[in-house]
């Protein structure tokens, strides 16, 4: 998805850089009433953009990370932030060591903080961000995630919240 | 002639001509401005150095200059804003200069208080200083905390009171309905034209005005926390009104740009910018839309409804319409073959809108929840608003700037210009090849994050990028000096003709 984005982003510039340098090529001619075939340009565009706006809110929806909060079984983690520390902790295991999650089993990471506003990232061994949601004081936000590749994860704060923000780091594994 | 050729032959040579202490204030105002401007890109380059290993800061350091970076840009900036659309209604209309050069004392002492508790005093919970942040376990002095709340409530009653001046100032002339151009949707088309730049004025200065008094009423509730630290407050709430008025004050800067677009660039094109039905749906939808938009940066809080998300993306989808297919087809039709000399006006003008449709749909693409899951506090968000900021919204003030100096260093600023767009895209690819690598925003070092292609991506593209804003930096200078080097004193300045369709009448 994040490939989508950058290859979207750079056509869309690179086509905005084109018009404007055609734009300012033209400008110089001086013809009376010249710029009548830019409203007519105008309406097609118009209806493209009204379209495009329509297909990526029917595309866009269902890819909204909220559907966790009506969702079926998962296996359910506590996420608790305090400056500048993350405390997971599966339901049900009291044990005291490393977190170990299921590998193609939906997790539920119910997350919130003791203080500030922090944000939980995971992140995978390339690098990638998955999933966020903010941990906010007073209350709890859900992020449903299903880890295909067993492996080693990791959490960064990715809300500012003072100045050991950056080392707010923590991991857990999935197998 | 043709009865338009006629209309506009008349309307280019009606001719407007400011109040020289009008001029003079704008000017006064706008080097301020653009000088803390400079000063603060300098404050960004640092950040940027520092978080490339070129330079080292604490985390301390770091995280105050950050905020002192974020809240001089966002006050300098809309400063600009106001200043612009002050200026532009001041030329026709009765308009107090009091008022300005009142704020403008506010707000050089807001800046001198928010410097003390940033530089000085290590204030650093981030502009946006979300609740409750600057109160639990800082690591900066209390006095900080209050020097700051009051600096920025300075600011804001001297934005308030520029921005009440502007409305006043219009709705005396032209009354509540017409200065929004609701005259405009009934079935007749008005017997008195509207200036475009009165609507778009209006505009501005009303939903700056709704943000500054959200930004007044939250920093009021932080002043009370840090006065009686036992009361509790939504943090939720509190990040809502937070980016009401955030997001809100920098998206109106940006339309306060376009304001003088559509009011100078008619002088330089000699083709009047008139006002329609379309127009006027057009911006009134805009206001509408920067109101709502704000519920984009409050995606990846899950507990917020989700009917207020979905109503984000739509606000913030809506409002691509009205700015490319009115505004951004308008600068087209203003400039395609109509026989333009290109200054550095003009040219700058052309450029921003360029940079504000890139970062615009860059903004979108953010905009837009399934992506916004992945990019939210990523480098891909500083990387959309200094686009449409840094190679948009700057390069019109700079634009303005020149043409109220009637500058001739033509050359001069050409050089600048460029540098400032070579340098400005530079910077901004880096914060969006950062955001591509899932490089997080805000952090003091990259260094010790356990994925080695997030740091080191981090890491290389902050040089890089620090680097890029340097000859930014200096592109930004050159124009600036080519401005006040060039410029012409309003005694030997020739009549500078105003289409009587685009400024007031």
């Amino acid at each position: 998805m994040i490939q989508v984005v950058g290859y979207l982003a750079l056509g869309a510039a690179i086509a905005i850089a084109a018009i404007a340098a055609f734009v300012w090529a033209r400008a110089r001619q001086a013809v009376p009433d010249g710029n009548a075939p830019v409203y007519r340009v105008r309406k097609y565009y118009a209806a493209a953009l009204v379209v495009a706006m329509v297909g990526a809110f029917a595309w866009s929806l269902p890819l909204t990370p909220y559907d966790a909060l009506a969702s079926g079984p998962a296996v359910r983690v506590d996420v608790v932030g305090t400056m500048w520390s993350w405390k997971l902790k599966k339901d049900g295991d009291d044990s005291a060591g490393p977190l170990v999650l299921p590998v193609g089993t939906p997790i539920d990471f119910d997350v919130t903080s003791t203080d500030v506003t922090h944000a939980f990232g995971v992140y995978d061994e390339d690098g990638q961000l998955l999933g966020q949601t903010q941990a906010m004081p007073g209350y709890t936000n859900r992020l449903r995630l299903v880890f295909d590749e067993p492996g080693r994860f990791h959490v960064l704060c990715l809300e500012f919240c003072g100045v050991v923000h950056h080392l707010m780091l923590t991991e857990f594994t999935v197998r | 002639m043709s009865t338009t050729s006629a209309m506009q032959e008349q309307a280019w040579t009606a001719g407007a001509r400011p109040d020289p202490r009008v001029r003079k204030a704008a000017i006064v105002w706008m080097v301020t401005l653009l000088t803390a401007f400079a000063a603060m890109v300098v404050l960004g380059i640092t950040m940027r150095l520092a978080q490339g290993a070129a330079i080292n800061l604490s985390p301390n350091t770091f995280y105050a200059v950050m905020t002192m970076h974020g809240l001089g840009m966002a006050g300098a900036l809309f400063s600009a804003g106001i200043v612009v659309i002050w200026y532009l209604i001041a030329i026709r209309l009765r308009s107090s200069l009091a008022v300005m050069w009142v704020s403008y004392v506010l707000v050089l002492l807001g800046v001198i208080g928010l410097l003390v508790a940033t530089l000085w005093g290590g204030f650093g919970a981030g502009w946006f200083a979300l609740y409750p942040l600057p109160f639990v376990n800082p690591t900066w002095a209390s006095w900080t905390i209050g020097t700051t709340i009051v600096s920025l409530m300075i600011m804001g009653v001297a934005w308030l009171a520029m921005q009440l001046e502007v409305l006043r100032a219009i709705a005396s002339e032209y009354g509540l309905k017409r200065m929004f151009g609701w005259d405009y949707l009934g079935k007749e088309t008005p017997a008195e034209p509207l200036p475009a730049g009165i609507l778009i004025a209006s505009v501005c200065a009303t939903a700056g005005v709704l943000g500054t008094i959200t930004g007044a009423a939250t920093f009021m509730i932080y002043l009370f926390k840090w006065l009686v630290p036992a009361t509790q407050f939504d943090a939720l709430l509190l990040k809502n009104t937070m980016f009401m008025f955030g997001h809100t004050i920098v998206n109106v800067a940006m339309y306060c740009g376009l304001c003088a677009v559509y009011v100078l660039l008619p002088q330089y094109t000699r083709r009047p910018w008139k006002v329609n039905r379309l127009l006027v749906i057009a911006w009134n939808a805009t206001l509408v839309f920067i109101l709502f938009a704000y519920f984009h940066h409050l995606y990846m809080d899950f507990a917020q409804p989700e009917a207020i998300q979905i109503l984000g993306q739509v606000a913030s989808y809506g409002s691509a319409l009205p700015a490319t297919a009115v505004t951004i087809f308008g600068v087209g039709s203003q400039l395609y073959r109509s026989g333009i000399r290109w200054t550095l006006t003009p040219f700058s003008f052309l450029a921003a809108v360029t940079g504000w449709a890139i970062g615009g749909f860059a903004a979108l693409l953010d905009a837009t929840i399934a992506f916004n899951r992945v990019f939210h506090n990523t480098l891909w968000v500083p990387g959309h608003f200094h686009t449409y900021f840094l190679v948009g919204f700057v390069l019109i003030v700079f634009g303005f700037v020149h043409h109220i100096l009637d500058s001739r260093a033509e050359r001069m600023a050409g050089v600048g210009i460029a540098t400032m767009l070579v340098g400005g895209y530079g910077f901004v690819l880096m914060f969006y090849l950062g955001g591509l690598h899932s490089v997080p925003r805000r952090f003091a070092s990259y260094q010790m994050i356990p994925l080695p292609s997030v740091a080191e991506a981090g890491t290389r593209y902050a040089l890089y990028g620090g680097l890029f804003a340097s000859l930014f930096l200096v592109g930004a200078i050159t124009l600036l000096l080519a401005g006040l080097v060039g410029r012409r004193r309003a005694a030997t300045r020739a009549a500078t003709p105003v289409p009587e369709a685009s400024v007031g009448e």
